[in-house]
């Protein structure tokens, strides 16, 4: 029974708390998460005190896919941001249909077609407030 | 042969595999920068309670179904999610046994296809939505226009496009007897017609050879316990039952809110079998003490395919769902995903031709009725349990084992776990099951389960 979103009817999916860790950077993993309700913050540890905010992700939104490609470990923790509802999808389904379903492989390649976009954009802006700082 | 812009597609039948058809087809179209007309023709309205609003069927959502739909940014409402299930128990004669994925996490949903069981009603407005009336909705969004007619008849043009012949509105005026609506052409027809009433019939008009998979009936009741009832008996739990009943071949009891969905498959199921299941001990333990089966619940026996169609296409046609190729007694709704968007990519990277069907679409029509075969065969061995008690108890303390250590792979309960929610194909669970480890142990227990039967 749910203690976040509901008092009566079960909810699909795993419940996290404001500021639980849904996932760790350096640790293992077989799985990403989607999104159902709620917002996460993906943080990178870049050896400063706390560490540093990429992103904020909400709802459809999924993380944790580069453990699914290859062994890596986790390259950051997800903490959630408010009451957040996600699904795991694991590991073994996810990768027969990137090889059963060209339209889902698509899609999987849309969002991180889109995602190597905000990244891009963010090298640019951060390039800009360095050659600020450094006045050239 | 391929779709012209504004082409325009006719789906007949608004269940699961129409609405996915629609919805898929329309969003690989708008992905390619082309725009189609498609129309679904339903004429049940899902609003109903009852047989009226119901497309007959179990109404459970597996585990690998709503991970993709998650992924793909399909999400169920609250709403249309009934209930949510964690887990399944094995009843059979031998004991019980209950059976967790590794994941703490509720993964399958129970739904009802329509507004819900007949005398539901009475408690209007319902709290839940319809399942079918969601997807109807999801293809309405993505562009379909539902046209809520019965199709009665289907012939081609001379340019070799379909036609449709309406049953027209109740009410509307007739300029004779038995006339019929004529719409089209149309330039693609996909039907997603079940394999329950007179749908597949419509085919026959059309000559190209169809013939419907083999089928036969199961029976799906709704047996109203009320909530608080249903959740302290059946928890967060599908309750599936492997019964020494002649003609059964599995039972599972659901739980959906207020209600616990009974479905039975087996051989020519009918009402006796059905109450014998009921009356059984297993069955007897989960209900409320003292609870009589209602003299008629509200209950169906659909048809449920069984086997391979034959030739499901032609040129600019094409059968998509039950009334083509589906899951062997498990996620039907499942294979009407996947089938649907097999379809749709067939469709908008190949043709509307017989031979791009051919080649791109019956494939995977094909990959699904091959696992059957396989389907078919794990089925059989059903005998083993039901007919050879030591077999049983060998199986069940394997499972027990397995759940009892945290860091056991969980091979044989992972391959009852995927029977059962239809989480995986079967070429994969007969991998697991078959591993040589798993053979091991169901060895061990079998022979120290004849050694204590024979002491006794």
């Amino acid at each position: 029974m749910s203690l976040l979103f509901h008092d009566e009817k079960p909810v699909l999916g795993k419940e996290f708390a404001d500021g639980e860790v849904i996932l760790r950077e350096g640790e293992q993993g077989d799985c990403l998460y989607v999104i159902l309700e709620g917002r996460v913050e993906v943080l990178v540890d870049d050896g400063s005190a706390t560490p540093f905010r990429l992103a904020v992700m909400e709802k459809d939104a999924f993380f944790g896919e580069m453990a699914m490609f290859a062994d890596f470990p986790r390259v950051a923790t997800v903490r959630a941001l408010g009451p957040v509802r996600v699904m795991s999808v694991d590991k073994r389904g996810f990768l027969r249909w990137l090889g059963e379903d060209p339209s889902f492989s698509l899609r999987i390649m849309v969002k991180m077609a889109e995602r190597i976009r905000l990244l891009l954009a963010e090298v640019v802006r951060l390039r800009g407030v360095l050659r600020e700082r450094s006045g050239t | 042969m391929e779709l012209e812009n504004y082409a325009r597609v006719a789906i007949i039948g608004g269940g699961p595999a129409g609405s996915l058809t629609a919805f898929f087809l329309l969003r690989l179209a708008r992905e390619m920068g082309q725009t189609l007309q498609v129309e679904i023709f339903e004429p049940r309205d899902f609003s109903l309670t009852g047989p009226p609003g119901c497309n007959m069927c179990g109404g459970v959502i597996s585990e690998s179904l709503m991970q993709k739909m998650a992924t793909e940014g399909i999400q169920l409402p609250r709403e249309v999610l009934l209930d949510a299930i964690d887990s399944y128990v094995l009843h059979t004669g031998s004991g019980s046994v209950a059976i967790r994925p590794g994941r703490d996490e509720m993964r399958i949903a129970s739904i009802f296809r329509g507004a819900g069981p007949a005398g539901a009603e009475s408690q209007q407005p319902l709290p839940w939505l319809s399942f079918d009336r969601h997807l109807l909705e999801l293809a309405k969004g993505a562009g379909a226009r539902h046209v809520p007619r019965r199709v009665r008849g289907l012939a081609r043009d001379a340019g070799n496009r379909l036609l449709l012949f309406l049953q027209p509105e109740r009410g509307a005026p007739r300029r004779g007897e038995g006339e019929l609506l004529q719409e089209g052409p149309y330039d693609l027809l996909v039907g997603c017609v079940g394999l329950n009433g007179s749908g597949v019939k419509l085919f026959d008009d059309l000559a190209f050879g169809y013939r419907p998979p083999p089928s036969d009936r199961a029976w799906i009741g709704e047996l109203y316990m009320g909530d608080e009832e249903v959740h302290r008996r059946l928890g967060n739990a599908m309750h599936v039952f492997l019964l020494n009943i002649p003609r059964l071949k599995f039972a599972a009891l659901t739980p959906k809110g207020h209600y616990a969905t009974l479905i039975i498959l087996g051989q020519d199921v009918d009402e006796a079998l059905a109450d014998q299941v009921l009356r059984s001990p297993e069955m007897q333990a989960l209900l409320p003490v003292g609870w009589q089966t209602p003299v008629r619940p509200c209950h169906c026996q659909p048809r449920i395919n069984l086997g391979a169609p034959h030739q499901p296409f032609a040129d600019r046609v094409v059968l998509v769902g039950d009334c083509a190729s589906s899951r062997l007694y498990k996620d039907g709704i499942g294979a009407a995903y996947r089938m649907a968007k097999a379809c749709a990519l067939t469709v908008m990277t190949r043709g509307v031709g017989a031979e791009d069907f051919r080649q791109g679409y019956w494939p995977a029509c094909r990959r699904l009725d091959r696992d059957n075969l396989l389907g078919h065969l794990m089925f059989s061995m059903d005998g083993l349990m039901r007919h050879v008690p030591p077999f049983r108890k060998a199986m069940l303390a394997v499972v027990d084992a397995e759940q009892q250590d945290p860091a056991d792979p969980r091979r044989l309960g992972s391959a009852l776990w995927d029977t059962f929610t239809g989480s995986a194909t079967y070429i994969d669970i007969f991998r697991r099951a078959a591993h040589p480890l798993n053979m091991y142990r169901l060895g061990m227990a079998f022979l120290r389960a004849v050694f204590l039967r024979s002491r006794a």
